[in-house]
Formats: structure tokens, C-alpha cells, sequence
């Protein structure tokens, strides 16, 4: 079996599932609150991890496929009655028809091409959802009042960070397959994986359905957590950023690194608060993302890695 | 190893907050209980700015008296940067984390739809200052029990239109003597409403017909051919439909020296910044206002409050937008009611708000007036009620609330004033200098 | 007709300028640079507050703009590309992080209200039924000779015939003794100063707001993805392809679809001819 699971991975998860689990009990509901949007972010950022952590196809425009998800959701429940059970299901579908969309331009461009018609279909979307039946999707303003599966903070949390730790697992556990690496080396350079005798064609598709699956997954439940849809809030390019930031902060391509920079990120953010109430919190939110990123490009994780690396060589040396 | 221990670390810095609140929240029980109310809008904006100082004033004056049920008032702030992801979590903030017992919001229309449902879940009386969507009354007429906290304090949009259709016949027909305009609209949800308002009423009953009707995308960079459209339509002048990005179709307008009149609703000439905001290129535009407008006579309390305000602050606005004195009045109202009923419950304190009339004279006549409808009570005009709205009065002879709205026209050397309706009017609506008649 | 013809070569004009920066970035060095449109929204508000605020001449405002977004091309450079060594994504993220930043620093100096700027040359002329102002008419031949000039500039001089050669094959370059740091500076400088010319001229066309930098950010991808790399008079081209497309479904079809037929094009061109229009022909 190629996933090469120790101990140590078991005991990692374990442990961070009981911490997650108890987290009620040690924090105030105003910081699970915030826990329950680090947690879609983190939804995000592994979908967006997914896709662009490794394969060098780079997404601007992820905002795209969570959309997608979440306006199917918002108009199923809202417009047309459709109970919550049908409609998020739906939305995924819907989402990967998206993912297949996003591959097509794929199968002749690459990097930075990419990276811009990515940004290109998420405007696309934008001006369209708010051109084209605003009825149905509620136009520029959105809608408000959409259906939410849980209320109070605890129970959002729950749902989030099942949802959450049931996201990551089963992705972290995907990428430690063959499949992983082999993506990984589509990354780093696309003509070998065909002479080895893979697709790289099949390879990339499966990359965008299972990235679309994830973003339409998280799309969805957010969109039900928060009650209300806002065109200016999804298709923006501050999402985008957020994403990005979240993965390459916390260290693309390893899945759990994009979970811990979503949870840096969303609670400097929320850290910040009280001391810088205004416009400052998000300049110095922005320059520490930067300095962070510019220090070390591979992320916490990396550092983090790398620190472990240090400690066990000294461990072996002794 | 290091991940543990980064887990631990999270923690902890969440634990000692933990302790932090729960001292701080049992210090707080021990002295004197202060009633907290919270701020949601943008720090940055005219807008948010607006109300926020007009909350800040109220609540000086308010602890100056006393405070609130033998309480001081102490206010905090979470700023949503008119981004709707951050107005939720602001309302998260000032409900799970700052607990506070009131929330005055200069939210803007999608951001407040965004922590409606918030609010509905937490049920902490809310009075709206800026956002003026009829749907969130459309909300309250369907679902009162979970929306009840929910007060809008400017009247919804629904109510603006007719006035226009008043101006258009009063003042367009018989006065400048037009007979056809020309529709520009932005392509939002906002344009469409106001749009559909118009031309299903304008028509028929001020007798002004709508011969074109231009959509335009809200990042339009270049007016110019959108203009030359509509000055070759063949109309006697164009509507403005406008609230996204206002500045740039008002300035390329007097920039381009477009030979139409122009007149509508315009969200740029509201404030008193706007002529420094042009450059004092903004002459001729006029524009349909929330009130208290620029260049509005105020009465006497509303004047004090003006006073008051630019003795304190000296960054802009300079003078409050309207939604500042729907803040400073509202806000006063919101702890009256808070006296009558004891307490912020949502529906001792609801019942309470709801008696809340506030009436404004001017040399003894009505004025202004922060009043609400009853909830069941019909605007006979318009066929609808308004639980939880402003009261406006959009009949002759404007004697039972303030017009919902007024027309005011800046003109070209910089100064500005009302135009319509009559009993409020200081100046005359005038074409600008470069349109032939 | 005529109308449509003038507004177009107006606003084409317009478009060459704000894209021309951006091209010159992508062609020599390689990277997107996603804080272009920062250069344009920084250097339209240290326009206002000389010109307008402080009461300097606008030609003067006009250069301590360029000048501004000189140096800042140079601080990018040397901030953040070079550490990254040439690692294109990372510089890619860095510089949208950057723009992001300096939306946050501009929102603290001067607010979240949009300010409009004075036309650099004020009143407006009548060409038949279209009315032309001065502003726009002065932006087009701005953009004109700055464009002329770039391309006799790439062409004859050797430092320009030098960043082709870095355009086309960087390693080759260097072997054959072009210094390539040299040629990347001078490369981002340029690119600093036409971005802030142009966010002057833009920001009197239509407003300055934190949140410009977004929009002529779009547009200059969009030029450069259609043009194709790499080439002066593709970028000309296509700036008029896409101004005139604009005009065209905003004044004959429906003002609405502006921003779509734009991302229509960007996806088909990529998709069919991921080169673009005119990539790779001489610069």
C-alpha cells in the first residue's frame, strides 16, 4: 500500500479530532464563531490545495466553482422549495459540471495562462449572476433569508468542523496515494507523466472534479451556515486572495498546511480586532501575510517540517 | 511533535482569552453594568462615519443625563468594510463576543442583508439607518416574530419613487415643460426596482413618457457613448438611475457637457463633501434625497445636533449624511423605549419602539417626524404596509410625516439647495448653463 | 458612425496605454505582475493630492506620478522579485498580496469615498454629433507617442534591443553578455512609469476609489492575453479590438454586456489560440 501511514499520523489525527471536538468547552461562543469560518476557509483552501497545491495548474478564480455551489444551493431552497437533502447534493453536481468546464481550457494551457483565464471565468460568472435572472439569484443585492441547517454557534461549529476534519482526512489520505504523487509530478513537469504511460489528461480531470467536488461541498454548507448570498462577497477578488494566502501560508500541497494557514489567517484577522478597529487591521493583516509568505514561499508547514527535521537529526546525533 | 504543540499553543492563546473574558465579565457584573451598543457599518466610509457620530453624540448626551436605566451607555464599534463576509462576522462579534444589549447599524444594502439572518437568530433589537430595501419590510410583513427586533429608520425605496412621479409632474411637465425622458439606468438590483417604478407610473400618471431605456454596467468607464445614445433619442431630458460608483456618470456628464437635462437618483450629490469630492466640477446635478438633505432648513433640535457635531469632529463629512440623524434621533429613541419597557427584550422593548413618535417643527409646522407605522396600517398611496419603517407621508399636504424624500440641485458655484417639494423647497430647479433650451 | 469611430480611437487609446506597462512586464520578465493596477490607483491619488489638493501644475503632478511609480517598479523589483528568484507563481501571489496591502494603505490616507479628479486640460469640442473633451483627446495622443516612442525606443537603442533579446530567450541573453538584472531594473522601472501615466489619465477619465486598481487590471490581462507576448504593435491592436468591442456592444447592442463580451474573448482566444492574436512576433 502506497500511503505510507505510521503511528505517529494516527496519533496526530486522533489527537487533533478530541481537541476539535472539545474545543466548546475551552472557548467562548465569539471565538467558535470564528473557528466556524476558519473552518470553511480551510474547505477552501484544500480544494484550491487540490487542484493548484501541486500540479501547477494555479486557480484565481476558485471563487468560480464555490459560487457555483453555493447559488444552486440558494436558489433550490429559496425559489424552489427544494429541501436541503436534494438541493446540496445538486449543488455538487452542478459544481463539477463547472470543474469539467475550468478543465477544458487546461488541456492546452498551463501557469500563469491559466492562471488568468481561471480569473476570467470568475468574472464572468459575476457579471452573469447578475445579469441574467436576477430573479432567480437575486441580482446585484443577492438574497437573504435562505434556509440555515443549524443555529447558535455550537451547533454551526459542529457541522463545520465535521464537515471540516471529514474533508481534510479523506483528501490528506488521497494525496499520500499514488494518485498524489502522480500529480505532483504533473507539476513538475507534465511531458515525462505521459512517457511513463499515465494520462496526464485523466490525471487532470480527476484533479478538477475532486477540486470542484470540495468547493461545491464547502460552497453549499457556507452558504447555509450563513443564511444570505451576496455576488459581491463570493465572486471578489479578496476571496481569491484569502484562499491563496490560506494555503501558501500554511504550505501548498500538503493538505493540512492549507488548514492551519486558514486558521492563522482567520484569526489574526479576529485577533486584530479590538486593537486596530478600522482600515489599519487589514494593512497590517496584508503586510504580515506577505512577510510571512515572502519569508519562507513553501509555508508554516515547511517551517514547521523543517524545525521537526532539525530536532530529529539532533535526537539521532545525541 | 511540533504539531501538537502548535495545537497546544492554539489553545492556550484561546484559554487564557477565556479567562481574560470570564474575569473581565465577572468584573464587570460586580460594578456597574454598563448597557453596551454596538456599531455595524464601515469606519471608513461617509456612510458608516454618518451614523456612527451620530451615535457617538447621542450617547454623550444620553450619559450626560444618566444613561439608561441608572446605567452609563458604552459603545463599540465592528467594522464591516461594506464587505458582506465582514458584516456577518462584525454581527457575530458584537453579539457572541462584546454581548451587547443594542446594535445601531450604518450598513449598506447587501451587508445589512447579509447579517439579517444573524439577527433574526439572536434577536437583538436592530435599527437600520441607511439601508432602505423594501425587501427586508417585504421580511417583516411575512415573518414579524422572527424580524420584530428589526427597525429601518429611512423610508424604503418603494416610497421614493412616488415622489419622483410628483416631482416629474409638478416640476418637469409643468414647469420646464418636458413631455419624454430617456432612461439610464445601472445594471443592479437597486436600478431595476427604481426602473420598474418609474415606468410603470411615471407614464400614465405625470404624463411623461418613457421613450429609450439605457442599462448600463456599474464599471462602465466611458459615459460617452451611453450620452450620445441618449441625447439622440430624441427626449426632452434623462432620468438617472445611479448608486454604484455615481461619481463617475455625474462627473463625465458636466465633463462631457452633455446638452440634455438630467435629473433622477443619484447617490453622489448627497453628501456635503461632494463638491470637493468633483473638484467642483458637479454643478447641475440634482438628485432625489433621503432627509434631512444637503441644503435643508433643519429644526431647531436637528440644527443643535449639526452644532454639536461639527464642534466635535473635523475630518469628513463635514456635516452628517441623513442617516447620521437617523442615528442621533433613533438611538435616543431605541433607550426611551429601553426605559419604558426596563430592559432589551424583544418584545417588551419592541412594543415599547414601536410607540416611539418623535415630531420636528419648524416655526410651528411638522417638520420631521421619527415615527414608525402601525403594522398593520395602510399607506394609502402605495396599498401597503411598512411595519417597521419610517413613517413618511408621501400625500399633499405632507402634514402627517416628512416626505419620504426631497429633490435637491447643486449648482454650478458650489452651493446647493431643496427644489421640491414645495413646502421644504429653498431654490428652483435649473437647467445647468450649457443645456439650450 | 462617426461617433462610435471617434469614442473608439479614444477609448483604444486609453486601453494601449494602461496594457503597454503590463506587456512589458510579461514579455521581458516573464511574471504577472498583479499590483500593476496599484501603480494606476497610487499614482492617481498622489496626482489629486499634488495637483488638486496641494495646487501644482498639472504637468508637474503628471511627473512626480511617473516618477512615483518609477521607484516603485524598482522597490518591487528588488523587494520582492529578485528574493524570489524567478519563481513565477510566488511572484505572482506576492504581488496580489501587495495590491491588496496598498488598497488597505490607501483606504487609511484618504477614506473609502471615491473623489473625482479635474480634467488635466478642461472643456470639451464637438466633432459632427459626438463631443469630444480635451481630457481624452490629450490621453489618446499621450498614448499614441508614448507607444511610438517605446517602439523606436525597443527598436534602436541598445538597451531596448537588450530587453528584447531577455524577452525572447533570457539564458541566451545572458550568455551573450547582457546583464540581465540590469535589464529586468530598467524593465520594471519603465513599466512603474507608464502604469502611473496611465492611472493619471484613467483616474481623470473616471474616478479614483481604493478599489480601482481591480478594473484596469482586468483589462490590461485582457490585452495582453489576446495580444500575445511580446509585441508592441500586438498590444496597439488588440487595445483597439477590445476598446472598439466595447463601444460598439455598449452603443449598438446592450451597454449591460460590456464586461462579458471582454471575458468572452479572454476565454476563446485562450482556448483556441493560446499564443494570442499576435504573440511572439517581433517586439
Amino acid at each position: 500500500m502506497g500511503l505510507g501511514l505510521r503511528w505517529y499520523h494516527f496519533f496526530l489525527w486522533a489527537g487533533f479530532i478530541v481537541i476539535m471536538a472539545l474545543m466548546p468547552e475551552f472557548v467562548s461562543k465569539g471565538t467558535l464563531r470564528t473557528i466556524i469560518f476558519a473552518n470553511f476557509l480551510a474547505i477552501f483552501a484544500i480544494s484550491w490545495d487540490v487542484l493548484s497545491g501541486r500540479t501547477g495548474y494555479i486557480s484565481f478564480g476558485h471563487p468560480f466553482l464555490i459560487g457555483i455551489g453555493a447559488y444552486t444551493t440558494a436558489i433550490l431552497t429559496k425559489r424552489f422549495d427544494v429541501p436541503v437533502e436534494y438541493a446540496i447534493p445538486t449543488a455538487v453536481i452542478m459544481t463539477m459540471v463547472g470543474g469539467t468546464i475550468m478543465f477544458l481550457p487546461a488541456l492546452r494551457i498551463k501557469g500563469s495562462y491559466f492562471a488568468l483565464v481561471s480569473l476570467a471565468f470568475m468574472e464572468l460568472i459575476y457579471q452573469l449572476v447578475q445579469v441574467i435572472r436576477p430573479d432567480l439569484t437575486g441580482g446585484t443585492r443577492g438574497m437573504s433569508g435562505i434556509v440555515t441547517l443549524t443555529r447558535g454557534a455550537v451547533n454551526g461549529y459542529y457541522l463545520s468542523v465535521t464537515l471540516m476534519i471529514i474533508v481534510a482526512l479523506c483528501m490528506w489520505l488521497l494525496m499520500r496515494t499514488r494518485l498524489g504523487t502522480a500529480l505532483s509530478a504533473i507539476g513538475m513537469n507534465e511531458e515525462s507523466v505521459k512517457g511513463s504511460g499515465l494520462s496526464p489528461t485523466k490525471l487532470k480531470l480527476f484533479a478538477f472534479m475532486t477540486s470542484a467536488f470540495v468547493a461545491g461541498l464547502g460552497g453549499a454548507f457556507y452558504v447555509h451556515y450563513l443564511g444570505s448570498i451576496a455576488p459581491r462577497a463570493l465572486f471578489d477578488i479578496n476571496f481569491v486572495f484569502t484562499i491563496i494566502v490560506a494555503t501558501l501560508i500554511g504550505g501548498a500541497s500538503t493538505i493540512v498546511g492549507p488548514m492551519f494557514g486558514a486558521f492563522f489567517l482567520t484569526f489574526l484577522l479576529e485577533y486584530l480586532r479590538p486593537y486596530l478597529p478600522g482600515a489599519e487591521r487589514y494593512l497590517i493583516y496584508g503586510a504580515i501575510a506577505l512577510l510571512l509568505y515572502m519569508y519562507q514561499p513553501k509555508g508554516l508547514y515547511h517551517i514547521v517540517m523543517s524545525q521537526l527535521d532539525r530536532f530529529k537529526k539532533r535526537a539521532d546525533d545525541d | 511533535m511540533a504539531v501538537i504543540l502548535l495545537m497546544e499553543d492554539l489553545m492556550k492563546f484561546n484559554y487564557i482569552k477565556v479567562v481574560a473574558t470570564m474575569a473581565s465579565v465577572m468584573l464587570a457584573a460586580t460594578a456597574s453594568a454598563d448597557i453596551k451598543v454596538g456599531f455595524i457599518g464601515s469606519l471608513s466610509s461617509d456612510t458608516g462615519l454618518s451614523t456612527l457620530r451620530g451615535a457617538e453624540i447621542a450617547i454623550d448626551e444620553l450619559n450626560a443625563n444618566g444613561g439608561v436605566l441608572g446605567q452609563q451607555i458604552k459603545l463599540v464599534t465592528a467594522d464591516t468594510r461594506q464587505d458582506v463576509t465582514e458584516g456577518v462576522k462584525a454581527y457575530e462579534y458584537l453579539a457572541e463576543t462584546e454581548e451587547v444589549d443594542f446594535i445601531i447599524s450604518g450598513s449598506i444594502d447587501d451587508v445589512s442583508l447579509g447579517w439579517l439572518p444573524r439577527m433574526q437568530e439572536y434577536q437583538i433589537p436592530t435599527l437600520d439607518t441607511w439601508t432602505s430595501y423594501i425587501g427586508i419590510i417585504d421580511m417583516l410583513v411575512e415573518d414579524y416574530d422572527s424580524m420584530k427586533p428589526y427597525f429601518m429608520n429611512i423610508a424604503s425605496d418603494e416610497a421614493l419613487a412616488t415622489l419622483y412621479i410628483d416631482f416629474g409632474k409638478d416640476v418637469l411637465v409643468d414647469k420646464m415643460g418636458w413631455k419624454s425622458t430617456v432612461i439610464l439606468q445601472e445594471d443592479t438590483a437597486f436600478g431595476g426596482a427604481i426602473h420598474g417604478l418609474i415606468s410603470q407610473a411615471m407614464a400614465p400618471v405625470a404624463g411623461i413618457d418613457v421613450v429609450e431605456t439605457i442599462v448600463y454596467d456599474v464599471a462602465t468607464v466611458d459615459f460617452a457613448p451611453l450620452y450620445s445614445r441618449a441625447v439622440a433619442s430624441g427626449a426632452d431630458f434623462i432620468y438617472l438611475i445611479s448608486s454604484v460608483n455615481s461619481q463617475v456618470v455625474s462627473s463625465q456628464y458636466v465633463k462631457l457637457q452633455v446638452p440634455l437635462g438630467m435629473t433622477g437618483v443619484n447617490v453622489a450629490p448627497m453628501g456635503q463633501d461632494y463638491w470637493a469630492d468633483t473638484g467642483g466640477m458637479g454643478g447641475g446635478m440634482s438628485t432625489l434625497t433621503p432627509i434631512p438633505a444637503v441644503g435643508m432648513k433643519l429644526d431647531p433640535a436637528s440644527q443643535e445636533f449639526v452644532d454639536t457635531y461639527q464642534a466635535k469632529y473635523s475630518s469628513r463629512p463635514i456635516i452628517p449624511h441623513f442617516n447620521g440623524f437617523n442615528a442621533y434621533h433613533g438611538l435616543k429613541q431605541a433607550m426611551a423605549a429601553a426605559e419604558e419597557a426596563g430592559g432589551f427584550n424583544n418584545t417588551t422593548w419592541v412594543t415599547a419602539m414601536e410607540k416611539q413618535d418623535l415630531i420636528l417643527e419648524l416655526d410651528g409646522e411638522l417638520w420631521l417626524r421619527y415615527g414608525w407605522w402601525g403594522n398593520d396600517e395602510i399607506e394609502p398611496r402605495t396599498g401597503r404596509t411598512y411595519p417597521h419603517n419610517l413613517r413618511f407621508d408621501i400625500t399633499e399636504p405632507f402634514d402627517d410625516g416628512a416626505p419620504s424624500m426631497v429633490v435637491i440641485q447643486w449648482y454650478e458655484d458650489g452651493t446647493n439647495a431643496v427644489v421640491y417639494p414645495e413646502k421644504y423647497a429653498n431654490g428652483e430647479f435649473t437647467l445647468p448653463s450649457w443645456v439650450k433650451k | 458612425m462617426l461617433e462610435i469611430i471617434i469614442q473608439g480611437v479614444l477609448l483604444s487609446g486609453l486601453y494601449a496605454l494602461i496594457a503597454v506597462g503590463f506587456t512589458l512586464i510579461f514579455s521581458v520578465g516573464r511574471v504577472l505582475n498583479l499590483a500593476y493596477g496599484s501603480y494606476i490607483m497610487v499614482a492617481g491619488y498622489i496626482y489629486f493630492y499634488f495637483s488638486q489638493l496641494l495646487g501644482l501644475p498639472p504637468i508637474a503632478g503628471l511627473l512626480l506620478a511617473g516618477i512615483l511609480g518609477s521607484c516603485m517598479g524598482l522597490i518591487k523589483y528588488n523587494l520582492i522579485v529578485k528574493p524570489l528568484k524567478g519563481d513565477h507563481i510566488a511572484v505572482e501571489i506576492s504581488t496580489l498580496i501587495l495590491a491588496v496591502v496598498l488598497q488597505s494603505a490607501v483606504i487609511l490616507c484618504f477614506g473609502n469615498s471615491a473623489k473625482i479628479l479635474l480634467p488635466i486640460i478642461p472643456g470639451v469640442m464637438h466633432i459632427g454629433n459626438a463631443t469630444v473633451t480635451f481630457n481624452v483627446l490629450v490621453a489618446t495622443i499621450a498614448s499614441w507617442l508614448i507607444l511610438i516612442g517605446l517602439y523606436l525606443f525597443i527598436k534602436k537603442t541598445h538597451v531596448g534591443r537588450a530587453m528584447m533579446a531577455v524577452s525572447m530567450d533570457a539564458k541566451g541573453a545572458s550568455i551573450s553578455g547582457v546583464d540581465i538584472d540590469k535589464i529586468n531594473m530598467i524593465t520594471w522601472g519603465i513599466s512603474g512609469f507608464l502604469g502611473a501615466i496611465a492611472g493619471v489619465f484613467f483616474a481623470s477619465y473616471t474616478q479614483l476609489s481604493p478599489t480601482m486598481w481591480v478594473a484596469p487590471l482586468i483589462i490590461a490581462i485582457a490585452i495582453v492575453i489576446v495580444g500575445g507576448i511580446g509585441s508592441i504593435i500586438g498590444t496597439l491592436m488588440v487595445a483597439h479590438i477590445i476598446g472598439f468591442m466595447e463601444i460598439i456592444s455598449v452603443a449598438l447592442i446592450s451597454p449591460q454586456l460590456r464586461g462579458v463580451f471582454t471575458m468572452l474573448l479572454i476565454i476563446l482566444v485562450l482556448v483556441i489560440r493560446p499564443k494570442g492574436l499576435f504573440g511572439r512576433e517581433e517586439l
